[in-house]
């Protein structure tokens, strides 16, 4: 990486950013299908019940029912990030210096074609597991578009700030490291809500733990780097306000997940029946239900891409060519500090 | 220090790894499983290997003819029977509706009902063992019994339409059976029919199951497909259409056992009468104080346990559920045998319906597959029994109902 990027054009990054703004509810649908479980709304694809995607009435979008509605916007939304990234590749081609950002691009256009495909299978062949993939691939999509409208950001030019960051040039690693644990949760997250009816109680019990194990795990991590951000000699706004929304989004998140379950299957075991003796009946698929699993599900895509953003600003901010496995090495010790 | 290092990348390869294996697995394809508990407790343990090949022989005979009558979960069938309609019953229509692999049409018109709304915890055989089952209190009902505990009708008689749908469209407060009241009629009404479909699946298999362990010998099989000729192949067919008949026509026969309500009487929620339906609460003929306790709180006598529990072992189902769980048979009610509770009357919440009429049916039929009984024929006219629903309704309202005041009250008897 170069320390200096001589790139005036400010059009890649406002295609990446137009390409984020895009995909987040393009999330937001896909998840509402899955609640919805409207996923075979529409039996045929690429077509829309044998029309030309873009050519389907609007009116019977419109005025049919729900889960078509859903499925077939998804479908729209989804074509429609597919030629922002298109058009992101050309701008990006065109106007940015930098070959390894072109090549990001470049593969941001395989993965939502990738995306669009694994979509299309799992329709075509009715296959609950592709959804599944399908639910896991689009929250990585998105990150990387985050990454790309990080490293095409004025931030990302101006280089790194070795007389703010001297003092913790470990701390992408952490960061980098929650970043990944965000995307294992959200696939442990992805196992359990697509759980299939065949499955057995031991199955889902394994899934669950899984998911509350990294739910635990990733809560820590960003705490310690929520710790290790505040305790920078210099305060450096580019990381504080991303984990500091990232700590809020955490919060949010395990409330969100909390509130998934009761509104699914009411207050978790409670052998005498004390905390559910409210007369409260649960409405199935109700807007109640619908909104909190889905915002729990989109929230963990939010997670993911903060945490991105923060490991790749984290990177950026630190010295280049200087670290050392020495410094590697202080970073782990002091973790395993904290965590034990 | 290398080590920690080198340990907790691995860690993370570990999980990555596991995580993407989560993803890939496929998931198997939905059958209908025959209920293990009940086989291996009507036939037992084999004594021989003779003995256990000929049992496994039986067993596949009887899944086989179980998929003849029944189909599988993404084909049902309905069993034809030429002296009786099991239309009304079974509509095929509504069954192949709630039936397969969740879908829609243009219209909106769903399929594959039931494994989008039911069997996640249900289970796709209908069996309460769906994957979040273990989780729920109480378990999610296990159909294949054909017992189901809010209906309007005596005990040992069958639901009626309507009381399955009430429950459907109701719900049931403070457990995880949601209200479906969002879905169209005919969705409800479609899941009315396949849940009926799974009960008599498993009541029917129970039969057959009870048939080949008393009227078969040792060997035989209920259907041999190889030999049609044979005249006890047509006597067995009688048997098999006979134990069809017989679980349809009692759900056949259940709107005409509904039980009649008589209007209330005059001032039938006066104070005289919640005081009278004190007095029976507490009398030798009604009893309730026996389980719901003296203060009405579901804590008179305990450790009994429902039917579904019950068939585990009826005295102690803790200590024989390792024996079916070293079968491999993975059921909520095994791992965790838990004993029924009855109900705390004072918190106004009632899990069959809260109106007066709810509640006088409770007590005069009593609650299937559960401890609690039917009023008894004599000793309690209809009068005392809408005495005692007045006192039931009142509970919530006294003072030391309100917890609050029961801190006050519990200062005070200390």
């Amino acid at each position: 990486m170069n320390s200096t990027i001589h790139c005036e054009s400010p059009w890649p990054h406002r295609f990446a950013l137009v390409l984020v703004c895009v995909t987040f509810p393009l999330i937001w649908v896909g998840g509402l299908v899955t609640t919805y479980d409207a996923g075979m709304a529409v039996p045929d694809w690429p077509s829309t019940y044998g029309y030309n995607l873009f050519l389907y009435p609007w009116t019977t979008w419109f005025a049919g029912p729900w889960d078509l509605f859903i499925e077939h916007g998804h479908r729209l939304l989804g074509a429609l990030t597919g030629l922002i990234t298109i058009a992101l590749v050309i701008v990006v081609w065109r106007n940015e210096p930098r070959r390894w950002v072109q090549w990001l691009t470049v593969m941001a256009l395989v993965i939502v074609i990738s995306q669009g495909l694994l979509g299309g299978a799992r329709v075509i062949q009715d296959a609950r597991q592709l959804a599944k993939i399908h639910g896991c691939l689009g929250p990585a999509f998105f990150a990387l578009a985050t990454a790309i409208s990080v490293v095409t950001s004025s931030f990302w030019k101006q280089g790194p700030q070795l007389e703010i960051i001297g003092n913790t040039r470990s701390l992408y690693r952490v960061a980098l490291f929650t970043a990944v644990l965000a995307y294992l949760q959200l696939i442990f997250g992805a196992n359990l809500r697509h759980i299939p009816v065949t499955a057995d109680v031991g199955q889902f019990r394994v899934a669950l733990f899984f998911h509350l194990a990294g739910a635990a795990a990733l809560a820590l991590h960003v705490t310690i780097l929520i710790w290790m951000v505040f305790r920078l000699t210099q305060p450096v706004k580019a990381l504080r306000r991303p984990v500091s929304l990232l700590a809020l989004l955490i919060v949010m998140q395990i409330t969100l997940g909390v509130a998934s379950w009761i509104v699914k299957y009411l207050m978790p075991i409670s052998a005498e029946g004390r905390l559910r003796e409210g007369g409260f009946v649960i409405e199935a698929d109700g807007l109640l239900q619908a909104l909190t699993v889905t915002a729990h599900m989109a929230g963990g895509s939010l997670i993911l891409a903060l945490s991105t953003m923060l490991a790749l600003r984290a990177v950026r901010l630190a010295p280049s060519g200087t670290e050392s496995s020495a410094s590697f090495f202080c970073t782990s010790s002091r973790l395993t500090e904290l965590t034990t | 220090m290398q080590c920690l290092v080198m340990l907790r990348f691995r860690t993370l390869a570990v999980l990555f790894t596991m995580a993407l294996v989560a993803v890939g697995c496929d998931s198997p394809k939905a059958e209908f499983h025959l209920d293990r508990v009940f086989l291996h407790k009507t036939f037992g343990e084999p004594e021989s290997r003779e003995e256990a090949d000929s049992l496994r022989n039986q067993v596949q005979n009887l899944k086989e003819v179980m998929v003849g009558l029944f189909g599988n979960p993404d084909e049902p069938h309905v069993p034809q029977l030429t002296d009786l309609d099991t239309t009304t019953v079974l509509d095929v229509g509504l069954i192949e509706m709630a039936a397969g692999r969740v879908a829609s049409d243009e219209a909106g018109r769903g399929r594959g009902l039931y494994r989008e709304h039911c069997a996640h915890c249900h289970g796709v055989s209908g069996d309460g063992a769906g994957p979040t089952a273990a989780f729920l209190n109480p378990y999610p009902r296990d159909f294949r019994m054909g017992k189901f505990k809010f209906k309007s009708t005596p005990l040992g008689v069958k639901p009626t339409h309507d009381d399955l749908r009430k429950t459907i469209i109701d719900g049931i407060p403070d457990t995880a059976m949601p209200s479906f009241r969002l879905l169209d009629d005919d969705e409800v009404d479609s899941l009315v029919h396949y849940v009926r479909y799974l009960a008599i699946r498993g009541e029917v298999e129970r039969r057959l199951v009870m048939e080949v362990m008393t009227e078969l010998d040792t060997g035989d099989l209920i259907l041999d497909p190889e030999d049609r000729s044979n005249a006890l192949v047509e006597e067995n067919l009688e048997l098999v259409k006979g134990a069809v008949a017989t679980v349809v026509g009692q759900w056949a026969n259940a709107a005409s056992q509904v039980t009649e309500i008589p209007s209330p009487p005059d001032q039938w929620d006066s104070h005289d009468s919640v005081q009278r339906g004190r007095d029976l609460f507490f009398g030798s003929v009604a009893n309730c104080v026996k389980c719901h306790g003296q203060l009405a709180l579901g804590d008179g006598e305990t450790g009994d346990f429902d039917d579904w529990i019950k068939e585990i072992d009826e005295k102690d189902p803790a200590s024989k559920a390792p024996d079916f769980l070293a079968l491999g048979v993975v059921e909520p009610r095994l791992l965790d045998p838990r004993p029924i509770r009855p109900r705390n009357l004072r918190t106004g919440v009632f899990r069959g319906g809260r109106r007066p009429v709810d509640l006088y049916l409770r007590i005069k039929n009593g609650i299937e597959g559960t401890p609690m009984p039917a009023a008894p024929a004599s000793g309690l006219s209809e009068d005392d029994i809408w005495s005692i629903v007045a006192y039931v309704r009142s509970l919530p309202q006294e003072p030391i109902s309100r917890p609050e005041v029961q801190v006050e009250y519990t200062r005070e008897r200390l």
